[in-house]
């Protein structure tokens, strides 16, 4: 029988060249500059008021230029303007876009091949870590001591909330981005994504609207916090700009995603791989993929309508006009509370199938499981008034609000009973993955139990806008959901890189970020309920001691992440050999060959049975 | 997990062609239109939401009345300079009123008009198999979206701005009923654009015998992005235009 990569060899290649075979990460910089360029050079001329090189209107012109830019250079723009002229891609086209036979190189291009699209992701998202834990190291120095030391309040501000938005578009895509894309389609028996130009597309996108978001620190920063408040959004200088700018184009980039991940899953399963045989990570990245098609287009709208009052004076938030921050907080929490299960329900899909493997158990009540997810889903709906119990937006609703969110414990709780009850008397192999599966599930106990003393309208009239709230959501998405996404990069390291991830440096790493865990915000909780309040670079002394134990901690989470990504440099470069299935796991990526060739398969499986039936000798392995 | 023998169809086929049938691409296509339906049914969700919430907060009494000054761009400078050398007098309360409903509507017949074209085409593609004369159908119908768009920016255009003098800070601004118009029209514009994009494009593809009576599943997928954009200009242009004001 011929085989994919056999045809792939003997196929002509593509006729001639063109600048279309020379675009890549570099002619997409360029491209981008120059169209910025041209923004603002339009925009200046277009809007000139006499001093101002940089207004709003200018900015935005300049920015859009940028992105615009970037797309044509990526070659984005190529398959829809051959479809315009109906001139369709031959299938060695398609061979060649989807980076076969370009060694290396093809990470740096509008590749679209789903593995390499996930590698990407990995990259991306340690770039964005990197960024958001920098700052967080600046603030945590920052409040070492009582006083101001090397920034001042405005600056401090700034770092906060660059700081928070990076970090949260890094745990969108932390799991769902490298995992959905690099092991979701294997595990479901599909050669690719059901639209692998728009895999590439929402990447590059990512990538444009990162560079948008972190260069907000070259303009002044973003000095309004990371909730970016209409009312106060409005006075801030062009880093609001940058922020808005990337938010539209973060928000094209997940749309794009979450429609090509349902639409693969939906579509694209081998035959036999029934719903009720799904591997449950694919379960949880499409519940997170409809959660974000529903939630971000409000993001999107938050921030177009903000963009209108800063350059074309209309007053959706601003109040001399008749604006209210009110339509801002709504539509900022229509999507910032589904967001935060659009980040934590992978990591969990994530651990519910490396606890099973590890455990060599099926995962308990599959179906609850599910279940849980999706009625998760849906109650984030309908929980985001919560986030203003204290501002006072319709105080009426605060009952029937506390309700919903006190209803998110349950499907939260079930994910612990699933978690606990996959391990329990199980032969649980102790390894990199199971050790931060661990360290999630303490780590979730504490974040999900203070969850429930916010949701209570009483108890959050005391500690909101304090400290208490930054721990308790840090224990989410740093003592969670990051523990979720390393366990997820140890479990699945092996099938990218062919190598184990060097388990003594995982391990030194699990321990060093574990207890800074436990320091930075443990201590946090302490300074929250003494009633240390949020977003303040200095602090009385009495909240001395309990800051100091979080910057140590804080110092302790970033020597473990440095230690982890030399593990995972020395693992990719010299690690030991794992060969195809080092965990002896049932799901489809792992009967593939490592790393799993262009289409992934020479014949499509058949499935006769769910993926969590382990036999004696795998039990015992 | 346990794999079978795979059956026939479902090895790797040779040759140059795609892996699956067309009828299987048709169905992923398909699916994938609808979701981003989807997605775009919460983002005009959303601008509703906006213009309803500011309607119903009516901030100030600001829905459509501003204190200031009947202006626009070209005489802010002459507003601006009035204010500078003090001979302002005490601002009135202009009152905007709604934009056009005859050309909102207008527009909104529009995109629907384009949309049963193509869907007329569509059904004499595939009934006559007659690409050509689809052709000359779908460019009739990507070039009434143009018409569209020139409406639309009309529409923009006339919207009422206002000089107002705060504090010694001078600036040109909108109500809250026309802010959340230009956030509409805008998207308005930005869908027509897209319509005159696909429609341009269907035109082509079938005058090269790429979309013809036998593949014409393509025409089918953007009809329905087509038929969402018609429902939704007639919704919102419904909601603009008869929930207006305050009382």
């Amino acid at each position: 029988m011929t085989t994919t990569l056999e045809h792939a060899t003997t196929m002509a290649q593509p006729k001639g060249g063109g600048l279309a075979r020379h675009q890549n990460f570099a002619t997409a910089i360029v491209a981008g500059v120059v169209l910025a360029w041209v923004g603002w050079f339009l925009g200046r001329h277009l809007f000139w008021n006499g001093s101002d090189n940089w207004s709003d209107q200018v900015t935005i012109l300049t920015l859009l230029g940028w992105m615009l830019g970037f797309w044509i250079g990526i070659g984005a723009f190529n398959a829809p303007f051959q479809w315009l002229l109906g001139r369709d891609n031959t299938r060695a086209d398609n061979l060649y876009y989807a980076g076969d036979k370009q060694g290396r190189m093809r990470y740096w291009k509008f590749t679209t091949d789903h593995k390499v699209v996930g590698v990407q992701y990995i990259i991306v998202t340690m770039g964005l870590l990197a960024v958001g834990g920098i700052l967080a190291m600046a603030i945590r120095t920052e409040l070492i001591t009582p006083g101001t030391h090397f920034v001042n309040q405005q600056v401090y501000n700034s770092f906060i909330a660059i700081h928070g938005m990076v970090m949260i578009l890094a745990l969108i895509v932390a799991v769902a981005g490298p995992w959905g894309n690099f092991v979701m389609p294997i595990m479901i028996g599909a050669r690719d994504m059901a639209f692998p130009r728009l895999n590439a597309l929402s990447l590059w996108t990512l990538v444009s609207a990162a560079t948008v978001l972190v260069g907000t620190l070259a303009v002044g920063g973003l000095p309004v916090g990371w909730v970016v408040l209409g009312t106060i959004a409005n006075q801030a200088g062009p880093g609001m700009d940058f922020f808005a700018v990337a938010i539209v184009i973060f928000t094209v980039s997940t749309t794009v995603a979450s429609v090509n991940l349902i639409t693969t899953v939906i579509t694209m399963r081998t035959r036999g791989m029934t719903l009720d045989r799904l591997p449950i990570f694919v379960w949880g990245t499409i519940i997170t993929a409809a959660l974000a098609l529903y939630a971000f287009p409000f993001f999107f709208v938050a921030e177009a309508n903000q963009i209108f009052d800063r350059t074309a004076s209309t007053s959706f938030y601003v109040a001399a006009g008749g604006g209210t921050s009110w339509l801002q907080a709504n539509l900022f929490w229509l999507m910032g509370h589904p967001e935060v299960y659009v980040i934590l329900i992978p990591a969990v899909a994530a651990l519910f199938e490396i606890s099973s493997t590890m455990a060599r158990k099926p995962v308990f009540s599959y179906r609850t499981a599910v279940g849980a997810m999706v009625v998760l889903a849906g109650l984030s709906a309908v929980v985001w008034a919560h986030h203003m119990f204290t501002a006072g937006w319709a105080p009426s609703l605060s009952g029937p609000f506390m309700v919903t969110t006190e209803l998110i414990s349950i499907p939260t709780g079930i994910f612990f009973l699933v978690l606990v009850g996959t391990l329990w008397r199980g032969n649980v192999w102790m390894k990199l993955p199971t050790v931060w599966m661990f360290g999630f599930i303490f780590n979730f106990i504490v974040g999900g139990v203070t969850g429930i003393y916010l949701s209570d309208v009483p108890l959050d009239e005391q500690l909101h806008g304090t400290m208490f709230v930054t721990a308790h959501f840090h224990y989410i998405f740093v003592g969670s959901v990051l523990f979720g996404a390393i366990a997820a990069l140890a479990y699945w390291f092996p099938k990218v890189s062919g190598r184990y991830l060097n388990e003594f440096l995982g391990r030194l790493s699990f321990w060093l970020v574990f207890s800074g865990v436990q320091l930075t915000f443990g201590a946090m909780f302490l300074s929250g309920l003494k009633g240390m309040p949020r977003r303040d670079a200095s602090y009385s002394f009495a909240f001395e001691h309990t800051n100091f134990i979080s910057t140590i901690g804080a110092y302790m989470i970033m020597s473990g992440m440095l230690v982890l990504l030399g593990a995972v440099i020395t693992s990719w470069r010299s690690g030991e050999p794992s060969g195809p299935n080092p965990w002896r796991a049932n799901t489809l990526e792992w009967q593939v060959p490592t790393p799993p060739p262009l289409e992934n398969f020479d014949v499509l499986p058949v499935i006769t049975e769910d993926p969590y039936h382990f036999d004696e000798t795998t039990v015992n392995a | 997990m346990s794999i079978d023998s795979p059956s026939r169809d479902q090895t790797h086929s040779p040759g140059d062609g795609p892996h699956d049938s067309p009828e299987k691409v048709d169905g992923r296509e398909r699916l994938g239109v609808w979701l981003f339906i989807g997605a775009d049914v919460v983002t005009v969700g959303a601008l509703l939401f906006t213009y309803l919430y500011l309607r119903a907060v009516d901030t100030a009494g600001h829905w459509m009345n501003m204190w200031g000054y009947q202006g626009s761009l070209h005489t802010y400078q002459y507003w601006a300079n009035a204010a500078a050398n003090g001979t302002l007098k005490n601002p009135t309360l202009i009152h905007v009123g709604t934009v056009s409903a005859g050309l909102q509507w207008l527009v909104a017949a529009i995109t629907v008009l384009s949309a049963l074209l193509l869907w007329v085409g569509e059904k004499g593609l595939r009934a006559n198999k007659n690409a050509k004369s689809f052709s000359a159908t779908a460019v009739v119908a990507a070039l009434l979206p143009v018409v569209g768009i020139i409406f639309t920016a009309v529409l923009l255009k006339d919207l009422p701005q206002i000089f107002v003098s705060i504090n010694d800070s001078n600036t040109m601004s909108y109500t809250t009923y026309d802010s959340a118009m230009m956030a509409l029209l805008s998207s308005t514009i930005f869908h027509l654009v897209i319509l005159t994009f696909l429609g341009l494009g269907l035109s082509i593809r079938a005058a090269r015998g790429v979309v013809s009576g036998d593949r014409w599943y393509q025409v089918r997928l953007v009809r329905m992005f087509w038929v969402w954009v018609a429902l939704s200009s007639v919704v919102a242009t419904l909601i603009t235009t008869t929930i207006t004001s305050t009382h």
